[in-house]
């Protein structure tokens, strides 16, 4: 994979927010235990972070780091409201569900800081598509961890039950979430640093992000 | 006795370990001792003060405007942060280039904005908690809290970030799994 | 080195020989079942074991058999008649998670058997805390009948405990399979701590610890009786030995130990007689991780200071040296 495709599809794998950038991870440990909740996440936050972020964009550049940052807070936190009230049409149930993580969503620091550290100093078209691929590599993490813990803590696919034999409730809590997220995140560099020839620069990477 | 029991309602309570609020900024205090106090310190005058404010908007608004709320609440920690900046800077130019940094990763994060959202759903359900010192007390607590978690994870961050450690563990998801069996020994205790 | 490595060996062999006499009392109570179970926690650790260590590309040796020791404590905090997914399932997690995946032996966090079983008191409470009565015998796949909540969980709600003292030394009262014969459990622990193989420091805070709290503040009206029973209640001897006075978790010098487990003592003890927290003793262990993490950092410091110093004296000394040598010279 060549620099320039790294930079706009590495945020679906190579690069993911979640598994190697640590963002957005309050949700995905506290409200990533089933697929209907999953599915609501991944609504919320790729409607809000891709429109917001895109709003964001016409920001003027010269304004100083401090307005900037509060400036797309605020544009964020105006976004929620159409995605909140649409929410409430087609997701009901996971307004409730979700709580507080819901408004969250909006102050992630995908918006908040990446914005100014990472899209903005691309062109918009490319910045839509390495947008896009943030966004998707979230969804994929979400609905991954959604998927594994509600088979393992409740037994059901999508609240429909499935034959499990021992189920691991504690999966389901806050502690598990914590758990299966490292997990999953050392299962994710084994699985980077297998694929990519040069295994030391895949290190030195990973140990940045998390910094 | 009271004390010991008050500490494991504070550690029960904690808002980074029962509700993964402020995770990523926690990895960063915990880096060092200088960067703890002044994250820690910084999150708390934010979570404290944003408090008293989220109490006067929740005081004020409508709740058919409750959607609104997030937007108040990002006006309240813009006004902090622009606030904090100006007083570091005036008074405290020496350190400014270095205490900005902990504002800028301070005040937009899930600990500030997670404490107050929880604060309101508390008071919410709690309606003896809907005063201005239950929401202080709150927002003090809260920092409390992630001062407390910051501190299990200092103890063990070199142990966490060492060599030994296997290098798909290393850091971030050893961190992840330390925070999620303390977390789990918290859970057992309720 | 060498000493060290084989000061390993030597301390989990003193482990195991302790943990298999409990193991013994725990086939006389309860029969093959226990027996199996402790196999297959034994074997499930081991494989864990030797696996993960491949995959972290080193080499298992004799040192890395505590393993083995971890899930026979694991097993035997378990009741006799545990189900055997739980057990493996235990047994992995305090293996993979709870150790490997911060390194291993060479980088110890928490103790893998304390980790393990709050990791299944969060699952499975239910499974883990109702045992059978002593001398039911349950048959190896035979689904266990008239289950029962263990004499520490009656003691912590009512504060009766209805058995003589023979019984309790012998370890005839429902409860964890090994973590109730209270007079084998006491010749372990001097028998260990006179051969250094668990912190003596840490494991006399512990009993200190819940001991001063069980004369200060009685669960029951008599002193004698809160001090005895609450040594001898909610696994606080068997967690004392096996996990707080672990030497890969507990501060080296006995004097922090003691102040560790004399902490987790206390803390513990709070939990039974204000919340009823059944075995609180094995939860309190592992939150008080970053203390003992601490108290070695500390540790670490003053052993520091102390070679600095020392460095410094010897500098001071050799300087003097040579100014007294060079004197009459000069003279």
């Amino acid at each position: 994979m060549n620099d320039r495709k790294k930079r706009l599809f590495g945020g679906v794998l190579g690069d993911n927010i979640v598994l190697s950038g640590l963002m957005v991870i309050s949700p995905v440990i506290i409200c990533g235990d089933t697929l209907k909740n999953a599915e609501a996440l991944i609504y919320a936050f790729s409607a809000i972070t891709f429109l917001s972020v895109l709003i964001s964009s016409f920001v003027p550049r010269k304004l100083p780091y401090a307005a900037k940052v509060i400036v797309y807070a605020l544009i964020s936190a105006l976004v929620y409201i159409p995605v909140k009230l649409a929410a409430r049409e087609f997701y009901p149930e996971s307004i409730e569900r979700i709580g507080i993580y819901y408004p969250l969503l909006a102050v992630n620091s995908l918006i908040v800081f990446q914005t100014e550290a990472k899209f903005f100093r691309m062109k918009k078209g490319e910045m839509i598509i390495s947008l896009l691929s943030c966004i998707v590599g979230f969804d994929i993490v979400m609905l991954l961890t959604g998927f594994l813990r509600e088979l393992w803590a409740y037994g059901t696919i999508n609240s429909r039950i499935v034959d499990m034999n021992t189920l691991i409730g504690g999966l389901s809590q806050p502690f598990g979430g914590f758990i299966f997220l490292g997990l999953m995140c050392g299962a994710y560099r084994f699985i980077r640093s297998l694929i990519s020839k040069d295994d030391k620069n895949v290190r030195s990477d990973v140990n940045v992000s998390d910094k | 006795m009271f004390l010991i029991n008050d500490l494991i309602t504070l550690l029960a309570a904690n808002l980074i370990l029962s509700q993964a609020l402020g995770t990523s900024t926690i990895f960063i205090a915990a880096g060092s001792r200088k960067n703890l106090v002044a994250t820690a310190g910084v999150i708390t005058v934010f979570t404290t003060i944003g408090a008293a404010a989220a109490y006067l908007i929740d005081l004020l608004l409508q709740p058919s405007a409750a959607d609104l709320r997030l937007l108040f609440y990002v006006i309240v920690v813009a006004v902090l942060y622009v606030t904090l900046l100006a007083a570091v800077y005036k008074f405290r130019d020496r350190w400014f280039e270095e205490l900005r940094r902990y504002i800028h990763v301070s005040a937009f994060n899930c600990a500030v904005m997670g404490t107050l959202f929880t604060i309101n759903s508390r008071a919410a359900m709690d309606g003896t908690m809907f005063n201005l010192w239950g929401y202080v007390s709150a927002g003090l607590e809260a920092g409390a809290g992630f001062v407390i978690a910051a501190l299990m994870l200092t103890a063990a961050y070199r142990k966490l970030n060492s060599s030994k450690v296997p290098a798909s563990f290393r850091g971030f998801p050893a961190m992840l799994v330390y925070l999620g069996i303390i977390s789990m020994a918290v859970y057992s205790l309720k | 080195m060498l000493k060290k490595a084989r000061k390993e060996r030597l301390i989990w062999l003193d482990i195991m020989i302790t943990l298999l006499t409990l193991e013994l009392m725990s086939y006389f109570y309860y029969g093959i079942r226990s027996v199996f179970l402790a196999g297959i926690c034994v074997v499930t650790g081991f494989a864990a074991e030797l696996i993960s260590i491949r995959l972290m590309g080193r080499k298992f040796t004799a040192d890395d058999l505590t393993c083995t020791s971890d899930a026979l404590i694991i097993a035997l905090m378990f009741p006799a008649v545990m189900d055997y997914h739980v057990s493996v399932l235990a047994v992995l997690f305090a293996v993979i998670v709870a150790k490997n995946l911060f390194g291993g032996r060479l980088n110890m966090i928490f103790s893998p058997a304390a980790a393990a079983y709050v990791f299944v008191l969060t699952s499975w409470e239910r499974q883990l805390l109702q045992y059978t009565e002593p001398h039911i015998k349950t048959g190896l796949f035979e689904e266990p009948a008239a289950l029962v909540k263990s004499a520490s969980y009656v003691f912590d709600h009512t504060g009766s405990f209805g058995h003589t003292d023979f019984e309790i030394l012998l370890g005839n009262f429902s409860g964890p399979s090994g973590a109730v014969s209270i007079l084998l459990l006491a010749v372990a622990a001097v028998v260990l701590m006179m051969r250094r193989s668990i912190s003596a420091g840490a494991f006399i805070g512990t009993i200190f610890g819940t001991g001063l709290f069980a004369v200060v503040t009685p669960i029951v009206s008599s002193r004698g009786d809160s001090l005895k029973y609450s040594l001898v209640t909610n696994m606080v001897l068997f967690a004392a030995i096996y996990l707080v006075s672990d030497v890969r978790i507990a501060p080296k010098r006995d004097y922090y130990a003691f102040f560790y487990g004399l902490f987790i003592g206390v803390i513990s003890y709070v939990l039974v007689l204000t919340g009823a927290k059944e075995n609180a003793i094995v939860i309190v262990s592992v939150l008080f991780t970053p203390i003992a993490l601490g108290f070695k950092h500390l540790e670490k410091h003053i052993e520091k200071a102390a070679v600095e110093a020392s460095a410094e004296a010897n500098a001071e000394v050799v300087t003097e040296t040579a100014a007294g040598e060079g004197a009459p010279a000069d003279e």
